[in-house]
């Protein structure tokens, strides 16, 4: 489920079918999101808001919550109070330091996919789609394998069988997260590969190199900041699953691993369940709505 | 153990099989059965059993096949037991009570046990139980495929003689003063050997819809989803079982268990969640069941090992240390919910006579603890972690940082000795593997500092107890030896054990063996695991272990 | 030029397949984690677990195994289960049902509700229940599958009482013929709400912005002025060009879809493929695992061919090279 479409957004955007090119696909890499143009402003707001507050609880955790998150620190499984303000688990550790414990948790694993990802799949995309030919043919290849199994599968089967933790979620998920934004790229090059100031380009006597670098690439990169924004959305969600399954790093809590808590304890304390689920969704959101905001300045302004 | 994560909680009964030493329902228990024993049931009721109704009872894992012969995996035994029978059943206190076999003596000083039969038992398909059905479930497959039956009764054994059809000698070489604990349907069920003759037992296709002597004979059985038995006609306990139907339902996460008992779809939960105990305590609609028989063994204590292979925990003092700075209570009372007590002894409580009551073990002291790693060389740093300032074997400046493996279901143990280790300046990093791969990194690779692993003591020492101190069990068999614990004086107490019969002679050598390990603390006995049953009226009559439902009925 | 299209995708699959396979089985065996537990159980003896290592062939040199399950693979034979000592496939496709018949109903519920919602949304382009349907479907697809299935568990499972909330059946009273039919709708309700929550939320913003975008077309605007009703516009003009990318999305979610399934079926105790993959992982038996990695591949790549036919076909204007 959280793979390899990265989102609305996104299928929206770059079309239905990333694997075949569509001969009447002209429109394809210019859509815009004309209807939304009066919720824009709105929800690039809410968006970027929300994410302005997950990213500086992520980085102000030490100071917000200080002290390790899995020590106990008051009562077992006491309700929402003003001492412990989302209440405390069943040994008595505070939910709310947990909870932004995790929140840097997942922050740190997106932002990490999103290192290995973005290059990786910038440079796939864009090598196959500037030289075509074998080179495009192989590497195209390859990014099908990578997208035949879903990453979800991928990640659970490694950090299950390897072991939990934070390294191997983040490589697992990056190596993962490359061939989509890889065709993404190779379609947005192949669109203007044989635009006029590319052919200028080329009459100029510019290397194909230094044409990829100077010229097509500042003109597919909006698409692939969009991409990764909603990736990182995707990715905070299945690493929240695979801690959900049991497969969180030990030494690292996070939101996965609340809300698995949590199921033991439905019935008798329901705010385990609850808080984790709602910072998960509003980290969710946040990176949705800027992706989508970011989505359309840039293809406003191109 | 109840599980937090779903994941988890799919494989409990493995889990528990893996490290328990009797597995599943636990040891046939015989109280109340009429095995020509006083306690038949009440002369208003028909001789025959039946109209019972139907029990409805959840467990946790698929069993996958239904051969309890042929695994130790808990998962298989609690949904097969019923269809089976042993030799012997065990009672209460863990003493063994006729089942198949009426009456035995042992001859030799305890080397030769002869058996025998009960007449007129069939199997489920009508042929008649006879030795010749013993003798080759022994040698064909107990003794090949049945882990632990193999591995303690196989060395010592000589031959199992048939003079008769209804006459079973087992030979040993030595006295073997285990042998009648270990003949219950869990250690060693009998199977038919018309079925499973000439074949591979672990193939064969009776191992999906078996045929047994036990109180209820296999109907159906839907992988992942549900069991169907009904009731043996022929069971050779006069006017038993009462049931006319049993169902076991693959439920796998122990709240969803819960719920369904109380909405009524199921009857029979084997284990009750510590956080919903109260609330089912209250529910007039159902009763619970205590008892130190879990699914996944009998006598289980959670137990830490050291690593004797690592410098840092050659230090008695080290290990004493980090055994005063554990607070057993609290793991009773936060990760137990009271299901449970702090361990006393390094045999378990429920084998009465072999548990030593005059040992003190180490008692919440953190203060004690850090005066003791401060003699043995670790100093408190600036931020109150140890680093070695002169400690044999290490050297100056290591941190006193040690690794922590453990089940994914055992994770809350791991946390409360991490802050618990933490507060006197030891630093423990968790590692939750599942168990093939907790097994093979503690026990084949030794690649560890610290662990905890459900010790399962069972109904005897000899099959639960003896395999964590041994010498000779270090090494690649899994859930034996640890700690890697060598005292060749406590080998030697352990076979004297082994010959030896008779309770209280007995029982003398294992308080020995406990003063001397419990001094030498290679692991830290945390807690004294024990299980809650519940049920919903009208079902009633059950007892908590393998036979279970033989007696029960759900008519109103 | 479909017609040869179609083939060379065909020809694809198989080597796409075992390549993935090859990784896969690479990967299990180099794990860490030796499935002598699962296939034996604890406490036995040395010779023992070496007996049944040979059994299982696991004390071979790893090109040896991999070599015997290539050629295995080729005659559809996956190995027999450490665990369960049958066929692999036998196992898997005792399961493979209900996994089925738990994401089909969820990619029937999530399709017709999507595209539902998201014509009543263009319908009402830019008004307040537009906003709320917007609003909705951006919460749904950011909302955990996991944390969703607490919710429905907790909310429509204990506290209302209507649903099951564990199994395929009831255990008390097995019932046959319409009453098993009713019995296992009963308890599909609330898993299948769960796993097409979040790929409706897709469908549903997706047709609502394919819609929009074909009602200010020029087509759509001759056939307003020439005085066709809006209702004939939307319904026989606009939705059909604009359900055609919905479709090929729809197709591309299937691989989602079976990953939902294995959370969803964790939740709420589903006997299929899911349960049986965790478990299966847990206890490193390998036949299994790698067995269920070759369905949810084909299933992914049958998909995907599919749904590139039914997109040349709905859209005369594609043509694939």
């Amino acid at each position: 489920m959280y793979d390899s479409t990265p989102a609305f957004a996104l299928a929206e955007r770059v079309g239905p079918l990333p694997r075949a090119t569509p001969v009447a696909s002209g429109d394809l890499g210019v859509r815009r999101r004309r209807s939304w143009a009066w919720a824009r402003t709105p929800s690039a707001v809410v968006g970027i808001a929300l994410t302005a507050v997950v990213l500086a609880l992520a980085a102000l955790a030490d100071v917000l919550a200080p002290g390790d998150p899995f020590a106990p620190v008051g009562p077992a499984l006491s309700a929402p109070s003003s001492v412990h303000l989302i209440g405390t688990d069943d040994l008595g550790r505070d939910l709310l330091s947990g909870v932004i414990h995790g929140i840097r948790t997942s922050v740190f694993v997106a932002l990490g996919v999103g290192l290995i990802a973005f290059p990786l799949g910038v440079v796939v995309g864009a090598v196959a789609g500037a030289r075509g030919g074998v080179v495009d043919d192989v590497l195209m290849r390859l990014s099908e394998v990578w997208q035949v199994l879903p990453r979800f599968f991928l990640a659970l089967m490694v950090v299950a069988l390897f072991g939990p933790g934070l390294d191997r979620i983040v490589l697992v998920l990056g190596l993962t997260s490359w061939a989509l934004l890889a065709r993404i790229m190779r379609a947005e090059i192949l669109s203007i590969r044989e635009r006029e100031f590319v052919d200028a380009a080329r009459a100029l006597g510019m290397s194909e190199a230094r044409i990829l670098r100077r010229h097509m690439l500042p003109h597919v990169m909006p698409a692939a900041i969009v991409f990764v924004a909603l990736l990182l959305a995707q990715v905070c969600l299945v690493e929240s699953s695979l801690g959900f399954l049991g497969l969180s790093d030990p030494n690292a809590i996070s939101l996965g691993y609340l809300a698995a808590q949590a199921q033991r304890f439905l019935r008798v304390a329901w705010w385990m369940w609850f808080f984790p689920g709602v910072a998960l969704i509003t980290i969710v959101i946040g990176f949705n709505l800027v992706g989508d905001a970011i989505n359309d300045r840039m293809r406003g302004r191109l | 153990m109840m599980s937090r994560v779903p994941l988890a909680v799919i494989l409990v009964g493995l889990v528990a099989g893996a490290c328990g030493v009797t597995a599943s329902p636990s040891p046939t228990g015989a109280s109340g059965r009429p095995s020509g024993s006083p306690s038949s049931p009440p002369a208003s009721e028909a001789p025959t059993g039946g109209g019972g109704g139907t029990l409805v009872v959840a467990i946790s894992a698929d069993p996958g096949h239904l051969n309890p012969a042929i695994t130790t995996s808990g998962a298989t035994h609690t949904a097969a037991e019923l269809i089976f029978n042993g030799l012997v059943g065990l009672d209460e206190n863990l003493e063994p009570v006729p089942e198949l076999a009426e009456s035995w003596t042992i001859d030799n000083d305890g080397a030769q046990y002869t058996f025998k039969l009960r007449d007129g038992v069939t199997w489920h398909d009508g042929t008649p139980f006879t030795s010749a059905d013993v003798k080759f479930t022994f040698e064909e497959v107990l003794l090949k495929l049945h882990a632990r039956t193999r591995s303690s009764v196989g060395p010592v054994l000589d031959g199992i003689d048939t003079p008769d059809a209804q006459t079973v000698v087992f030979r040993f070489k030595q006295p073997y003063a285990p042998l009648l604990r270990q003949l219950d349907v869990t250690e060693a069920p009998i199977l038919p050997k018309h079925i499973y003759q000439g074949s591979d037992p672990a193939k064969n296709p009776a191992n999906a819809a078996p045929v047994g002597t036990g109180p209820f004979a296999f109907e159906s059985y839907t992988p992942d989803s549900e069991i169907r038995l009904k009731r043996n006609d022929t069971y050779w306990a006069p006017a038993l079982p009462k049931l006319d139907e049993v169902v076991m339902r693959v439920i796998p996460e122990s709240g969803s268990q819960v719920i369904a008992l109380e909405a009524g779809e199921v009857d029979w939960i084997w284990g009750v969640p510590g956080p919903d105990e109260a609330r089912l305590d209250a529910d007039p609609e159902v009763e619970l069941l205590r008892t130190d028989r879990n699914p996944g063994g009998s006598n289980c204590i959670m137990t830490m090992s050291f690593n004797f292979d690592k410098p840092i925990l050659q230090d008695v003092r080290v290990r004493q240390a980090i055994a005063h700075a554990i607070d057993r209570q609290q793991i009773v009372d936060k990760i137990l919910f009271g299901q449970g007590r702090v361990a006393t002894a390094p045999i378990s409580s429920g084998i009465g006579w072999a548990h030593a009551d005059d040992i003190v073990l180490p008692a919440f002291d953190p203060t004690a603890a850090m005066a003791m790693l401060d003699q043995a060389g670790w100093k408190a740093g600036a931020d109150g972690m140890r680093i070695a300032a002169g400690v044999t074997g290490v050297a100056d400046g290591t941190p006193l940082a040690l690794d922590f493996l453990h089940f994914p279901t055992f994770a809350r143990y791991g946390e409360l000795l991490r802050s618990e280790l933490g507060a006197v300046g030891i630093e423990l990093t968790l590692e939750p593997l599942e168990p093939p791969v907790f097994a093979e990194t503690v026990f084949t690779k030794r690649d560890f500092d610290t662990n905890v692993i459900s010790y399962c003591n069972g109904p005897d020492p000899e099959i639960g107890v003896r395999r964590m101190f041994d010498s000779a069990q270090i090494g690649p068999v899994p859930f034996s030896n640890a700690a890697g614990y060598r005292d060749s004086a406590v080998d030697a107490l352990f076979t004297q054990a082994q010959q030896t019969v008779g309770n209280e002679a007995r029982g003398k050598i294992y308080g020995r063996i406990q003063q001397t390990v419990a001094a030498a603390q290679p692991y830290v006995w945390l807690v004294e695991t024990s299980g809650v049953r519940a049920y919903r009226l009208p079902c009633q009559g059950f007892q908590p272990y393998a036979q279970f439902a033989e007696a029960a009925t759900c008519a109103p | 030029m479909n017609g040869r299209y179609l083939l060379r995708r065909v020809v694809q699959v198989p080597p796409t397949v075992l390549g993935i396979l090859v990784i896969a089985f690479l990967l299990v065996h180099l794990a860490p984690g030796d499935p002598i537990l699962a296939l034996a159980g604890a406490n036995g003896d040395e010779a023992y677990y070496a007996e049944m290592r040979a059994k299982f062939g696991l004390d071979r040199p790893l090109p040896e195994q991999l070599a015997i399950f290539v050629v295995n693979l080729i005659r559809f034979d996956l190995g027999t289960s450490y665990v369960q000592g049958r066929p692999a496939i036998d196992v898997i496709l005792e399961r493979l049902p209900s996994t089925m018949l738990l994401t089909v109903s969820a990619l029937a519920v999530a399709s017709v509700v999507g595209v539902a919602l998201g014509l009543f949304a263009a319908g009402r382009a830019n008004r307040r229940s537009d906003l709320t349907v917007s609003i909705l479907t951006l919460g749904l697809h950011a909302t955990p599958s996991f944390w969703l299935a607490q919710a429905a568990v907790l909310v429509l499972g204990l506290w209302a009482g209507w649903f099951p909330i564990s199994g395929m059946t009831s255990a008390r009273t097995p019932p046959a013929g319409l009453g098993l039919v009713v019995d296992v709708a009963h308890h599909l309700i609330l898993p299948v709400l769960v796993l097409a929550a979040t790929e409706m939320a897709v469908i549903a913003r997706l047709t609502r912005v394919r819609l929009l975008e074909e009602l200010s077309r020029d087509y759509v605007r001759t056939a307003r002025a020439k005085g066709v009703s809006e209702r004939r516009v939307l319904w026989r003009h606009a939705l059909p060009c604009a359900l055609i990318p919905v479709v090929t999305v729809i197709g591309g979610r299937v691989g989602h879809l079976v990953a939902g399934a294995v959370l969803v079926e964790a939740v709420f105790g589903w006997p299929g493929i899911g349960r049986l993959l965790l478990t299966s992982v847990q206890s490193r038996d390998l036949p299994i695992v790698l067995g269920i990695l070759l369905v949810i591949a084909s299933t992914v790549i049958v998909a995907n061919i599919v749904t590139d036919l039914i997109y040349v076909r709905l859209d005369p204007r594609i043509r694939f090279g």
